[in-house]
């Protein structure tokens, strides 16, 4: 599905990301945690083509295809979505037209008709359900006034509504509530079909109480330091990210 | 001096109604104003060498024509075809509390109303004084919750020249919708003026919408008095034409008012649109919020011209004047002039004009959605007004302009 090999990315003068593999197979979870300054958002931007991350060396391919030679919008007509740590607000485009104009681009890309105006209005009523948002919420401006947890939980919405074939979820717990927090998740796992995959980007266990992984890899100064089961995220809990600093400290002498 | 303002002069004295007086002394001031020129600070980007020597056909017209239907507004409709009355007042059904005159009949509000609103010095202001002889007159008695909007149509056909006014009081504690909905195609001069005077806690809800194009050219102005816990929402919408000029005055007479004004404005290629407005924050505890947004074609042209003047016992105003624009080619036009004068020492007050970029940010969100970036910078300018729209209070009004802008937009970005 999503193969990244010894990537390396930098955002200006900066290498941010030193080296990363990754093999993504259909239907796996990954969690991603690290501390801050990991590169954990940078993976995110890189994978979805944002303007000022270079890739410097190193290959990804989504579906065997060269994802890094595909312009933004391609890599989402791909397949590819990316659930944002801090959703855009653009006041004068209404959730509606943006929702619609997005799902049938993608229908499009997929050879598929594009939905009917009833069609789109059924489906998006259903996934506003989902993650427990009023559907007036359709009329107004994209993230426009809405609270942290309501652009946490439109994302989601997105999600269900743009049925990608790998998502990758930047940090979808932060600024969450516990209430708010099962909703995402109760979203996130209904689209876990057996088929889709997903990246979960998170600093803290705490989301993974709720989305089981199947993996759980570490990120520190731009590599993946450590791989394990959903056992490395309790560990992590236990122990914070200190012990990183002093593996590392233990490399250099060795 | 012009040639048409020579013909106004002259064409003045053939008025001859109970508001002959009134208008002799606006014919005194007209004849001392000069023609204006570039040099004259209110026009100095706006020429008006295609009304210098214009000739058209003055008087009554033959043309009839229908109000435009919008679905679920439900209006009550006072039609003008090139300045003429076509409704007969008499045979409509008048929401209680309303009452509505011809501007020809003598009556209490339109005395006390005429000319008292609109600033006094307004050249084409003065010529409406002097030639519009057909009117309205609406009063909203004071108390009266009138639910059902008031539109006036307004007509300008090819090849004619009109002159139309409006008059309204809001009583005290009252409410009342206003639309003044005008439009014009072909070579046609049409000015327009409409007084409002808002009493103590009433409350207008109130759209300008100057949809005229072409060789049209339309002058006019809408001019609000608030008095004391006065409230106004105001929506005006512009097109441009060869040449489109409206002063939107709104004066804080009383305590406690509060006024927004939003507008928008959407000029096709070689069009012309100059906004003047004026806040007066004359008494305290005032507050304006105004926004003003343009999207201007090819070799279009908007004048934009926003004054806030907070006089000296005017403490505690609140008062926030944006305008942004969008430039859709190099050859687009705008001139933006902010203007602040404040003489009250405890005041909040912000101004800003901008000509605006594209948000990359947004632009990125959209396209990580799999929007073409052609479709999404479409979509991304046209939300740039179009959020004055999703603002405005009356949603059958806005349902039935979204459309017909988007339509609008995406024909000049083809014709880019």
């Amino acid at each position: 599905m999503l193969s990244i090999k010894d990537l390396h990315a930098r955002v200006e003068e900066t290498t941010i990301l030193k080296g990363l593999n990754l093999e993504i197979k259909p239907g796996e979870v990954h969690a991603i945690m690290g501390p801050n300054g990991a590169g954990k958002s940078t993976l995110g931007y890189v994978l979805s083509g944002r303007d000022g991350y270079e890739v410097e060396s190193g290959s990804v391919e989504m579906d065997g295809k060269d994802l890094l030679d595909m312009e933004v919008e391609e890599r989402a007509q791909a397949g590819l979505f990316l659930a944002f740590q801090y959703p855009v607000e653009i006041p004068g485009v209404s959730n509606m037209e943006f929702m619609k104009e997005s799902v049938n681009a993608l229908r499009e890309a997929r050879g598929e008709k594009a939905l009917s105006s009833a069609e789109f209005l059924k489906k998006a009523k259903e996934a506003c359900k989902q993650v427990e948002l009023p559907l007036d919420f359709l009329k107004r401006g994209v993230n426009e006034g809405f609270s942290g947890g309501e652009k946490k939980r439109n994302e989601i919405m997105q999600l269900i509504m743009l049925e990608p074939k790998i998502a990758i979820l930047d940090e979808s717990d932060s600024g969450l509530d516990v209430d708010a927090l099962q909703v995402v998740a109760k979203g996130v796992n209904s689209q876990r079909d057996g088929k889709r995959s997903f990246i979960v980007v998170t600093h803290y266990q705490r989301l993974l109480d709720y989305i089981q992984p199947d993996y759980v890899h570490i990120l520190s100064k731009g590599k993946i330091v450590k791989s394990g089961g959903p056992e490395l995220a309790k560990e992590v809990e236990a122990s914070g990210y200190a012990w990183l600093a002093e593996a590392e400290a233990e490399g250099a002498d060795a | 001096m012009s040639q048409w303002l020579n013909h106004v002069l002259e064409r003045a004295s053939t008025v001859d109604d109970w508001l002959s007086p009134v208008r002799a002394q606006a014919l005194d001031t007209l004849k001392q104003q000069q023609w204006p020129t570039r040099r004259t600070e209110a026009w100095r980007y706006t020429s008006l060498h295609p009304v210098a020597d214009l000739q058209l056909q003055t008087g009554t017209s033959n043309n009839t024509a229908e109000a435009p239907f919008i679905e679920g507004l439900n209006s009550l409709d006072l039609v003008f075809v090139d300045g003429q009355l076509s409704t007969d007042i008499s045979k409509l059904q008048l929401p209680e509390g309303v009452t509505i005159s011809e501007l020809s009949a003598p009556s209490e509000p339109a005395e006390a109303l005429f000319a008292q609103v609109k600033p006094s010095h307004h050249l084409f202001g003065l010529v409406n004084d002097v030639l519009a002889q057909q009117g309205v007159v609406i009063d909203i008695a004071a108390g009266a919750k009138v639910k059902q909007p008031i539109r006036i149509v307004n007509f300008a056909s090819a090849g004619i020249e009109s002159h139309q006014r409006t008059l309204v009081r809001v009583g005290a504690n009252a409410q009342a919708t206003i639309i003044e909905h005008g439009s014009g195609s072909g070579n046609s001069l049409n000015t327009a003026f409409a007084e409002y005077d808002i009493a103590e806690k009433a409350s207008l809800e109130h759209y300008r919408f100057a949809l005229h194009e072409g060789e049209s050219i339309h002058i006019g102005g809408s001019h609000f008095k608030l008095h004391d816990h006065a409230k106004m929402n105001s929506t005006l919408i512009g097109y441009g034409s060869q040449l489109t000029r409206l002063d939107v005055d709104i004066e804080h007479a009383g305590e406690h008012a509060f006024a927004k004004f939003n507008n928008v404005y959407l000029l096709a290629p070689r069009e012309h649109f100059d906004l003047h407005s004026t806040i007066e924050h004359a008494s305290p505890n005032g507050t304006t919020e105004e926004n003003a947004r343009g999207i201007i074609g090819d070799r279009a042209k908007a004048v934009f011209n926003g004054r806030i003047h907070i006089h000296r016992h005017a403490q505690k105003t609140l008062a926030e004047l944006n305008n942004r624009n969008l430039l859709l080619t190099r050859g687009a036009q705008i001139n933006t002039k902010p203007e602040l004068e404040i003489y009250a020492d405890d005041v909040q007050c912000a101004h800003g004009a901008t000509v605006a970029e594209i948000d990359e940010e947004a632009l990125y969100y959209m396209l990580t959605r799999g929007i073409d970036k052609q479709q999404a910078l479409v979509m991304l300018n046209f939300g740039f007004v179009q959020e004055m729209v999703f603002q405005m209070p009356n949603k059958a009004l806005a349902d039935w302009l979204q459309p017909i802008l988007k339509t609008r937009f995406e024909s000049m970005m083809e014709q880019q």
